[in-house]
């Protein structure tokens, strides 16, 4: 099991968390075609490489954030310390609002520092 | 495109394997014959397939066989077997949720059926029946919903009580005590389980016997790719010119991408992006005991399934490890889970011990399905997305690409599989059927 670097709670057990999967831009739903959209849904790079992916902490803070991991190694690059000053952490917190129709309308990746 | 095939020279027949010289050999120590080959590798061929697993090497079985195409190169980087096809748990069976489904896997079925006499090697096909567990009513619905499917495309498959699961299965603990009880289950009697190396290595000796050249430890570091839209000229529009290996150049007009828990890394040198996350899938084996367990079965809830092998070792595997990684280590939270999980199921083995513990790489696909034929690059086709349950469908994937690369159309049975279904939204739900199945 990995121990995974939660920027708000320090390292956790891998099983606290779930990987929501690589981390990709969503286009406008209003502004793609059938073909840009099928693409964001479902096709990876799946290198194994680094990549950017999206956590979601659920048996801790209930955050969801970025992380850079190796998909050979495991290895986390640059893993965030709960107290990292704003600017100078490498990762990027996805606050969820709690209002709003549309899901997902409302997500709106922000960088922050532990503290938020 | 059927005449721009050649053939390859065949070699000498392999002895046949039979009983006469399995006597002769046992009492004379005379050696066996080497099972496939060795090759100088040719700088081109008219086909090229990557990944010397079930897949690869059905497909270059086929090609020679059913339709005379022996030009043919299967490359692997390590060994023959070595990915999956030597590491998975060799459930084969049939009952899957849609009919596309169903009529591929029972296809394959009974390819395996009549596959001990075809490839002339002992397979040890077991169709010792197959018991999928329900703990709860929705899993029941979903059982009912599979049975009334495989049952509208003539499988033998139904829902059976508690107490006929107990008749199939006595060390199953039935009763109501534990916290998922056995509500029912879905009962297949022609699933089972098979020799998994024996499959892959008479693949490949009937392969290389009528001419296919298997070269181990060439590994592909690019596929070669003019004319597409993509950097490097790849990408759709494109066209396949050959492969670039650890060991030099290869030309082929087509290069087949067999290579599984690996594919996206494969068919991204040729510029197509799959819809495939890499996930490592686990396995345990116990100590021998004495033969208890006459069926294969399944629990979806409890995230489990076992099977007892003719020597008497349980074959335990799970659902796939939730990261998505290349790695191949184990780890113990597998173990523990499993044990917790299976004892829920049958209490009295709780004394039995591990032997080992082993992963392998499985493409899981959204759906839960393959992803099969054509790519936007010509020349470029995949026979990948066998996520956790891609060895039971070795043999008519084998086929059916065959068919596709000989006839340069898709055939019916695999047209449900195309990479386009992702964007035209016609995916092929196989979830409800294939995610702890296998
Ligand atoms: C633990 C476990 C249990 C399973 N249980 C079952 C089961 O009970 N029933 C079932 O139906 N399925 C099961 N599966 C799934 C099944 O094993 C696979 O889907 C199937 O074996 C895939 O076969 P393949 O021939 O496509 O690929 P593989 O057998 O994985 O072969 C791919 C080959 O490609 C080669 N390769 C990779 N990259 C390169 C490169 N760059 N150049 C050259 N070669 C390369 C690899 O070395 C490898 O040999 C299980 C899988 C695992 C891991
Ligand atoms: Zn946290």
């Amino acid at each position: 099991m990995l121990l995974v670097p939660c920027p708000h709670c320090g390292p956790r057990n891998q099983s606290d968390l779930r990987l929501v999967g690589a981390t990709v831009p969503r286009p406008d739903p209003n502004a793609t075609t059938p073909e840009e959209w099928g693409d964001y849904l479902y096709l990876r790079d799946n290198p194994a490489d680094w990549i950017e992916e999206t956590w979601y902490c659920r048996a801790g803070c209930r955050r969801y954030f970025t992380l850079t991991r190796h998909q050979g190694t495991n290895e986390f690059r640059n893993p965030p310390m709960p107290g990292d000053k704003v600017g100078t952490a490498t990762y990027t917190t996805i606050s969820v609002g709690s209002s709003g129709s549309q899901p997902g309308a409302n997500i709106e990746p922000h960088t922050t520092g532990g503290a938020s | 495109m059927a005449g721009i095939f050649r053939r390859n020279g065949a070699g000498d027949a392999p002895a046949r394997y039979s009983a006469p010289q399995l006597a002769r050999k046992g009492l004379t120590g005379e050696e066996w014959p080497r099972v496939w080959r060795d090759h100088e590798i040719k700088p081109a061929y008219d086909v090229i397939i990557i990944g010397g697993g079930v897949h690869g090497l059905a497909t270059a079985y086929y090609l020679a066989t059913n339709h005379g195409i022996t030009n043919v190169a299967v490359l692997d980087k390590g060994y023959l077997g070595g990915g999956g096809s030597g590491r998975n748990t060799a459930i084969v069976r049939s009952n899957y949720l849609t009919p596309e489904g169903v009529a591929f896997y029972d296809r394959s079925l009974s390819l395996y059926n009549s596959m001990a006499a075809d490839l002339n090697i002992n397979v040890m096909f077991s169709e010792r029946g197959h018991l999928t567990l329900a703990h709860t009513d929705s899993a029941l619905r979903t059982m009912h919903w599979r049975a009334e499917v495989n049952k509208l495309q003539g499988i033998d498959s139904s829902v059976i009580d508690p107490d006929e699961v107990k008749k199939l299965a006595p060390s199953l603990d039935v009763s109501t005590h534990p916290r998922y009880p056995i509500l029912g289950a879905l009962y297949h009697p022609p699933g089972g389980i098979i020799r998994h190396d024996a499959v892959v290595w008479g693949y490949a000796r009937g392969a290389d016997h009528r001419g296919v050249h298997l070269h181990q430890k060439t590994e592909v570091l690019d596929i070669l790719v003019e004319g597409g839209d993509g950097p490097g000229g790849k990408g759709a529009g494109g066209k396949v010119t050959g492969v670039r290996t650890n060991k030099g150049d290869i030309s082929a007009p087509i290069v087949v991408n067999c290579t599984a828990g690996w594919g996206s890394l494969i068919s991204n040198m040729a510029g197509v992006k799959l819809p495939i996350n890499t996930h490592p899938l686990e396995a345990a084996v116990t100590e021998p005991v004495k033969v208890f367990l006459p069926t294969v079965v399944v629990s979806g809830s409890l995230h489990v399934y076992v099977s007892q092998t003719d020597r008497g070792e349980l074959v335990f595997g799970a659902s796939v490890d939730p990261l998505a990684t290349y790695s191949m280590r184990g780890s113990l939270s597998f173990t523990e889970e499993l044990a917790g999980h299976i004892l829920e199921l049958m209490p009295g083995i709780s004394k039995m011990r591990l032997l080992r513990q082993w992963a392998g790489l499985c493409d899981m696909t959204p759906d839960y399905s393959p992803i099969m034929g054509f790519t936007p690059v010509e020349g470029h086709l995949t026979d990948v997305g066998w996520g956790t349950y891609g060895f039971k469908a070795g043999p008519v994937s084998g086929e059916q690409m065959a068919e596709c690369i000989a006839t340069n159309t898709t055939p019916k049975l695999i047209a449900p599989f195309a990479l386009e279904r992702f964007s035209t939204g016609q995916l092929v739900g196989e979830k409800g059927a294939a995610a702890v199945g296998h």
